[in-house]
């Protein structure tokens, strides 16, 4: 499924946050945007999923105009696997990742088996088979988060949107994560903080400074030295990793 | 392991039925028991009989045994209504307790979180310190009116006070239920200090410490209408209420709105606390008690979590209310202050015990 956001502009009270971006991401891409703090990642994917509606611009995901489409047509198509945010009740595994059917219900419909089918499918592909009866709250930040794609996955959505998804993770959880996302094969834009996993995972790159798009193009032509000095305010080097022949950093202030 | 698993939930889901087939008979029980005792004291045998047959218009159990004809009518007529009070108002304290606890998000809430106790207080005190009128009738039916009509125009007010600058988010609610909590309250206090009438303030502290004295069949309808009402609504929302447990941020990626179904919730729960407020005062503890009880044993889905707490909901106040008959003869204590009586050890012991966290 197709993802086209055109002329996208956001206002949080009265400041613009983000100014007239428009982006693609083709069929079954893996699209990332980088960009320091603040540069309004957060805020411009929250605009596309409407849970901060925009003041300009189109939103098109697939045949679905998804500023003028409700809410649950929107989730049954499009999944987001958010930052890490916290809950004050617990509920199981299992039942967190039912809840990621939720878009496919009427409001007084049941769980049948097919959704149990569906929510133990997932399970199996995040490894948290095991984790079912196990209490969401007791899980560490690794297993919660794989919790949360694994809800996603249950909404069995056609593209996805992550928010920075590995925040606060150790690089095994991180690399986990990603993985399970490319293996769906499914449209994502994803806001990535760590440069080489976005080399690593992207198809393709967008780097975003104050708001707008500062440039684009694959990783080899987006993470250039002088891009990223002139994003994050620092001095880099880049060079070619000899042992997994992908792109490497170094950086210093 | 999977096996095991598999018997564990099975376990688990046993476990849960046969709770709640013996809560509905512990209820059944507990309302025959508590129809027996009072200041005449009938023998549970007869209290069956008499309540078996009249329930059965006459197939099943018989009059045969029972002592005095007058029993019927103490049972039927001035005891039964009570009961069936107890059971709504408990029912209706815990429903509403489960629905504000996940439109807030917060552990901490309960049925009067938004203000509508202070609300109730003050619309009750105005009632029976200024008056709507003097007689005995007309002005138990004017407490009832100032109570309700003070309970929901606090919700209204904290509704909109909340919703002001878009999202009606949690926070905003449990503020916004505060400061108009503590504006009532100190109008009430205001109302209570010009009054010149000693008679009327032990009335209004009464008031505030709930009674179920006042039940009547004539009573019963509107109440059970409006709670049974709700607890139908609410038993089916249960995927609405999960997802309010995410948060507004995870909730809109399910495709849910929860600024929305939080409005509705609230205004629904506010009628329904209204109501309770208005026929029997302020009875704390048990909508914020009884939710954390049933997610303790039962976890914090709601489609388990609402029947249960019902039902302990509705058998909780069955058993305040036989206490504060029983406890101190030939007086019947507020049942407002049995309920933290009891209330409050059961919550502490909950603190001390390491299993349950309060959901969080």
């Amino acid at each position: 499924m197709q993802l086209v956001v055109e002329s996208l502009e956001t206002k949080l009270g009265k400041k613009e946050i983000v100014k007239n971006i428009s982006l693609l991401v083709d069929n079954q891409k893996f699209v990332g945007v980088v960009g320091p703090n603040g540069c309004g990642k957060s805020t411009m994917l929250k605009s596309i999923y409407k849970s901060l509606p925009p003041h300009k611009g189109t939103v098109v995901l697939g045949d679905i105009d998804v500023l003028k489409t409700s809410q649950k047509k929107i989730s049954q198509k499009l999944g987001v696997v958010g930052q890490f945010n916290e809950m004050h009740f617990d509920l199981t595994v299992e039942q967190m990742v039912l809840l990621g059917r939720t878009p496919h219900k009427r409001l007084l419909e049941v769980d049948n088996q097919v959704d149990i089918d569906i929510v133990e499918d997932a399970l199996r592909q995040t490894n948290l088979l095991d984790y079912k009866d196990r209490s969401y709250l007791s899980l560490s930040g690794g297993e919660k988060q794989r919790t949360i794609l694994a809800r996603t996955i249950a909404q069995q959505p056609q593209f996805m949107i992550l928010d920075e998804p590995t925040n606060h993770l150790d690089i095994r959880y991180q690399l986990e994560i990603l993985q399970c996302v490319k293996k769906l094969n499914i449209g994502v834009l994803a806001a990535l903080h760590d440069l080489e996993t976005a080399a690593q995972y992207c198809d393709y790159l967008y780097a975003m400074k104050d708001g707008r798009i500062y440039t684009s193009g694959t990783p080899e032509e987006v993470l250039t030295p002088e891009t990223i000095s002139e994003l994050y305010q620092i001095k880099c080097e880049t060079y070619k990793n000899p042992i997994t022949n992908q792109l490497g950093f170094v950086y210093q202030i | 392991m999977n096996t095991e698993k598999g018997s564990s939930v099975r376990q688990k889901q046993v476990f849960y039925v046969f709770a709640l087939i013996f809560l509905i008979c512990a209820i059944a029980i507990t309302a025959v028991y508590s129809v027996s005792i009072g200041q005449v004291s009938i023998p549970f045998q007869q209290s069956m009989q008499i309540v078996l047959h009249t329930i059965t218009n006459g197939h099943l159990g018989s009059l045969d045994q029972v002592e005095s004809d007058s029993y019927t009518n103490i049972i039927m007529q001035v005891r039964m209504p009570r009961v069936v009070f107890a059971l709504l108002i408990g029912m209706g304290l815990s429903l509403c307790g489960v629905v504000m606890q996940a439109i807030v998000q917060n552990p901490l809430a309960d049925p009067y979180i938004l203000g509508i106790s202070s609300g109730g207080s003050l619309g009750a005190t105005f009632a029976i310190l200024v008056g709507f009128g003097s007689g005995t009738v007309l002005s138990q039916f004017g407490v009832a009116f100032g109570a309700f009509a003070g309970a929901m125009a606090t919700s209204i007010l904290v509704l909109v006070l909340s919703s002001i600058g878009g999202k009606v988010t949690s926070i905003k609610l449990v503020l916004s239920g505060v400061v108009i909590g503590a504006l009532c309250s100190s109008l009430s206090s205001l109302v209570i200090f010009f009054a010149n009438d000693a008679e009327g303030i032990k009335s209004v502290t009464f008031w505030t410490m709930g009674s179920l004295a006042s039940s009547s069949w004539s009573k019963v309808p509107i109440m059970a209408i409006i709670v049974l009402a709700g607890c139908f609504l609410f038993l089916f929302q249960h995927r609405v209420l999960n997802t309010m447990l995410l948060g507004d941020e995870s909730a809109i990626t399910l495709g849910i709105n929860l600024s929305v179904f939080r409005k509705l919730y609230m205004i629904i729960a506010a009628l329904i606390t209204g109501t309770m407020v208005a026929y029997s005062g302020m009875i704390g503890f048990v909508g914020l008690i009884i939710p954390h009880i049933c997610r303790g044993l039962f976890g914090s889905d709601h489609k388990r979590l609402m029947p249960a707490s019902l039902l302990l909901g509705g058998l909780f106040l069955m058993w305040a209310d036989v206490l504060s008959r029983v406890l101190v003869e030939n007086v019947e204590l507020p049942i407002g202050i049995l309920t933290s009586v009891i209330g409050s050890p059961l919550f502490i012991y909950m603190i001390v015990k390491k299993g349950y966290n309060f959901g969080g």
